[in-house]
């Protein structure tokens, strides 16, 4: 199936937006003494990471969009590109961008990834734009295959995929507090992204949604934002560097030698790529889930509460 | 977009926004106030390893930290810290005190701000991680 249907780049047209956002952002903070940290070196890091990710995206995009356009030429069904169908191509690429998301925890495939956009200490707009430049050897553009059999345009899944990047740019502000609850339930808002950003225990590896917080609650993977757990940002163990490039590929980096070092099996090879962030062939390391295990055993009264397993019967 | 007008709109935004950042004070690095400030920030990034002994440095800018797995060293990242431990570091004095080399490609190297006696006296403690 072949057509010229054109949607707008619409994350390249939001980037004044981004700008005077940031601004207004910052003033707000300035003026008023609350409502988040901005730094100087934190924030040009997450600026130059959003650039990267620009470029990335017009050096590399074609990878995706070759792979998609060569699906819709062997797909017999074509939705169109009325505005019901566009809706529902939003929500139906939602729905995948959860997934891409919590793999993008999961596997540290992935998280090599996705793990910069984590990488700092601080929750402002500038966290927002710090984006990832190696997206495109994730491969996780597959996951966006059933929408294109299922006749949903490349561009149009494209455009959507664009909406849903700007509407997750405004939730990363400590500047908002929480929305209206009926917001709360149904979106994800700067109160639920703020947990998901969440270095603590209780906080990792929850809160995937990018616009609708429903499907966090559908496949229970919902952690709310609790007052009497102030969320410390940043990762597991932060960075000690600026520099864009050592952000951008240190995971990568970290994958290589890990996976290289002598004396591993294949599979534990393997195991290095593909178990999630933390796994390690001699249980020297500690996953999320581990690190949950031991907050939990340390700190029995807050077995079971949100975020948390309950009481383990054993040391973990 | 034309990059014609994204490219020099994306530069100069980073560009404004930096400088501003810097004018309005915002390149201030975090400080130690106390041992106990500096044991909490290893915590942070350790808890598991609780430190033995803390030297703080004259300024307040970092800690030597020491448990019983080793040495570690705390310091500022812009208003924020991070720790690593030591093993495997190379130290050289500079002029503004010590410069730590370490084989971990997250955190290659931390300058150290010592006066001279400081920077010797961990110099010569860091030749045992070594």
């Amino acid at each position: 199936m072949t057509d010229m249907t054109a949607f707008p780049d619409v994350v390249n047209w939001a980037v004044p937006l981004f700008i005077a956002a940031i601004l207004a952002e910052l003033l707000w903070i300035v003026i008023k003494g609350r409502g988040g940290r901005y730094e100087t070196r934190d924030a040009l890091t997450s600026l130059m990471m959003g650039a990267g990710n620009v470029a990335s995206g017009i050096l590399l995009g074609f990878v995706a969009y070759g792979f998609f356009v060569l699906l819709w030429e062997i797909t017999p069904i074509d939705l169109g590109t009325s505005f019901g169908v566009i809706a529902l191509c939003f929500v139906l690429d939602d729905l995948r961008y959860y997934w891409v998301h919590r793999f993008g925890h999961r596997i540290r495939w992935v998280w090599a990834s996705h793990v910069n956009h984590h990488s700092s200490q601080h929750y402002n707009l500038t966290t927002a734009l710090r984006q990832t430049w190696t997206g495109t050897f994730t491969f996780m553009m597959v996951v966006r295959t059933p929408l294109i059999l299922l006749g949903f345009h490349p561009a149009m899944v494209l455009f959507v995929g664009g909406l849903n990047l700007i509407y997750q740019f405004w939730i990363h502000t400590e500047a908002i507090g929480k929305m209206p609850r009926w917001f709360e339930a149904v979106m994800n808002t700067p109160s639920h992204h703020r947990v998901h950003h969440g270095r603590n225990p209780r906080y990792l590896d929850c809160n995937y949604a990018g616009v609708f917080i429903v499907w966090d609650k559908l496949f229970g993977t919902f952690v709310p934002e609790m007052d009497e757990e102030k969320v410390d940002y940043g990762l597991v163990h932060n960075l000690g560097t600026f520099n864009p490039i050592r952000v951008a590929f240190h995971e990568w980096v970290g994958i290589y030698h890990d996976a290289t070092q002598p004396g591993l099996t294949w599979r534990e090879r393997l195991n290095y790529c593909v178990m999630p962030p933390g796994w390690s062939h001699d249980g020297s390391r500690e996953t999320s889930t581990a690190i949950k295990a031991r907050h939990v055993y340390q700190n029995p009264d807050v077995a079971g509460t949100p975020g948390l397993p309950p009481s383990p019967e054993h040391h973990p | 977009m034309p990059l014609s007008i994204l490219l020099p709109m994306v530069v100069l935004g980073i560009a404004c926004i930096a400088v501003l950042l810097h004018m309005l004070g915002l390149s201030r690095r975090a400080t130690l106030p106390d041992q106990v400030a500096a044991r909490a920030a290893w915590l942070r990034e350790f808890p598991g390893d609780a430190p033995r002994y803390v030297t703080l440095c004259q300024d307040h800018s970092a800690a030597l930290i020491e448990t019983e797995t080793g040495r570690g060293v705390v310091w500022p990242m812009g208003a924020d810290t991070t720790a690593r431990y030591l093993t495997g570091a190379r130290t050289r004095r500079t002029k503004t005190g010590l410069r730590l080399d370490l084989p971990d490609y997250t955190a290659p190297r931390i300058h150290l701000s010592l006066d001279p006696d400081e920077a010797a006296a961990w110099q010569d403690a860091l030749k045992e991680t070594a």
